[in-house]
């Protein structure tokens, strides 16, 4: 080796470690912003940092990153919240694939399936807050964080959850406002989304039979003095449509539980309204006496 | 060089509330839907018995296609006497009651359940109070009604109007000849709209 090509490879390693150090020192003081509670200082080291091909490959950075934006995400509120969130989930995920070794598993992976729930619960929130877009939009992005970290979840008791509530408010949308019928529509697609899942879906069942029968009572209620004879027979004939829908919805959800008497009053009400006097007349009958037998249990 | 990841506790990454703040949520959504939307059996809420709601229908719409000859009968008041059946008095006052047959306002009367009725245009006897139908035929004052029923082969008994059930929608069979017996007409179309008309 020439004195030449000695001194070369001495000037690139001291170049390299210099740069190493620099990058080190990058990390190491947004590292220290974050201890210090210095958020916003820590976001912005830490995305200098990500910008440098070196460092984006360290799974150290990753899991700062994740945590200073999971951080932030806390005092933050609405879509800036949501942002930071995703930034966060996508730092953790980053810091789990390129962390070789395992050495960040213990915290990276905990605060990643946080991230994730805090996710389901604002899902939950919003659909508290009758906002079902926000609802789907947080719940799909739920289910994709956790198949991003084990392609093989299935959360398909979730989903049923989610669908039933969902539906319930899609459910109350509609009762607000009878014209928006992309909520009544919306609201029978969810309850057959979730019996899709589970056939045997209590309430589901009896949510869209409830949902077909409301419809076809509803049409008669709409009968005003201006209705002449064949129109009372065409309204007829569309609630017939619907409170046929509802039966074996309601049929199911009784055989299921036969001791409901929400059901069984259903069924007496769509024989009702099908001018099944006898059917009607059985259920009615059914209903008086579990309520005089709850009456006896209670020593009434 | 390492990271010490220093200001994160594990006990702040526990789910919130999770699946039983849904649940929660579900039950109560569901229970209010059930409220809602069925009430009790015991008595049915009269918004939601469909039947009445569209008998009381058909009975606005026959008033308004017969034609009584009796002079005294087309001046006054309209009159539609119910026997029994609240929901039906309910439906006919509230949607009913400030409208008029020709002239003649419509006057809705809940009557008691006897065989001694107020003269009425119009005398709505259900199932439950059949057995008074034959007694009530006989009274003066049924003179020139026009009785509408619903209950099986009461146009045997005189009614002029029952209703029928047909392809689980109601429907109504009318007798002309009973009309005929009330000094009653029936309009041409009443006649064509029914299940089955008496001649």
């Amino acid at each position: 080796m020439t004195m030449k090509r000695a001194l070369t490879i001495l000037l690139c390693t001291l170049v390299l470690t210099a740069l190493a150090v620099a990058q080190g020192d990058l990390l190491g003081k947004a590292n220290q912003k974050y201890r210090d509670g210095d958020l916003k200082g820590a976001r912005t080291l830490v995305d200098e940092a990500v910008a440098d091909q070196v460092l984006a490959r360290s799974p150290e950075l990753w899991v700062l990153r994740g945590f200073i934006y999971k951080d932030l995400c806390k005092d933050a509120k609405g879509e800036e919240a949501d942002v930071l969130r995703d930034e966060a989930l996508a730092s953790l995920y980053t810091a789990v694939v390129t962390d070789s070794t395992k050495q960040y598993t213990e915290s990276s992976v905990p605060a990643y399936y946080y991230l994730a729930k805090t996710m389901y619960n604002d899902a939950a929130h919003a659909l508290n807050d009758q906002d079902p877009a926000r609802a789907i939009g947080l719940y799909d992005k739920y289910g994709e964080a956790l198949r991003r970290m084990a392609p093989d979840t299935v959360i398909t008791e979730r989903d049923i959850e989610f669908g039933n509530a969902l539906g319930t408010v899609y459910v109350k949308l509609y009762a607000q406002d009878r014209k928006r019928q992309e909520r009544y529509d919306q609201a029978v697609d969810t309850y057959k989304r979730v019996l899709a899942l589970d056939s045997s879906n209590y309430g589901a069942n009896y949510n869209l039979a409830t949902l077909y029968y409301n419809r076809g009572v509803y049409n008669i209620q709409l009968i005003t003095a201006d209705n002449d004879i064949p129109s009372i027979q065409q309204i007829q004939e569309v609630s017939r449509e619907f409170f046929t829908l509802a039966l074996p919805y309601m049929l199911k959800a009784h055989r299921m539980r036969p001791d409901r008497k929400e059901t069984i009053l259903g069924l007496e009400g769509i024989h009702y309204s099908l001018q099944d006097d006898e059917q009607s007349r059985h259920y009615r009958h059914l209903y008086e006496e579990l309520e005089h037998d709850e009456r006896k249990e209670k020593g009434q | 060089m390492k990271i010490r990841i220093f200001p994160f506790s594990v006990g702040r990454n526990t789910h919130p509330a999770g699946r039983t703040a849904l649940w929660r949520m579900v039950s109560v959504l569901l229970l209010l839907l059930t409220s809602v939307l069925f009430g009790g059996a015991a008595q049915r809420e009269p918004d939601k018995d469909t039947t009445a709601i569209i008998q009381a229908s058909y009975i606005y719409n026959i008033a308004k296609l017969v034609e009584w000859r009796e002079p005294a009968l087309r001046r006054g008041p309209f009159v539609i006497g119910v026997l029994g059946s609240g929901n039906l008095y309910q439906e006919l006052v509230k949607k009913y009651a400030t409208r008029s047959i020709g002239k003649q306002p419509i006057e809705v009367r809940k009557l008691p359940e006897t065989q001694e009725v107020d003269r009425c245009h119009i005398l709505f006897v259900p199932e439950e109070d059949r057995a008074l139908l034959p007694g009530i035929m006989k009274q003066a004052n049924a003179r020139s009604t026009l009785v509408i029923t619903d209950f099986p082969d009461a146009l045997a008994s005189g009614s002029v109007v029952n209703f029928v059930t047909a392809k689980n929608t109601l429907k109504y069979e009318i007798s002309v000849v009973n009309a005929n017996k009330q000094n009653i007409d029936v309009g041409l179309t009443l006649k064509q709209l029914a299940d089955r008309v008496v001649e």
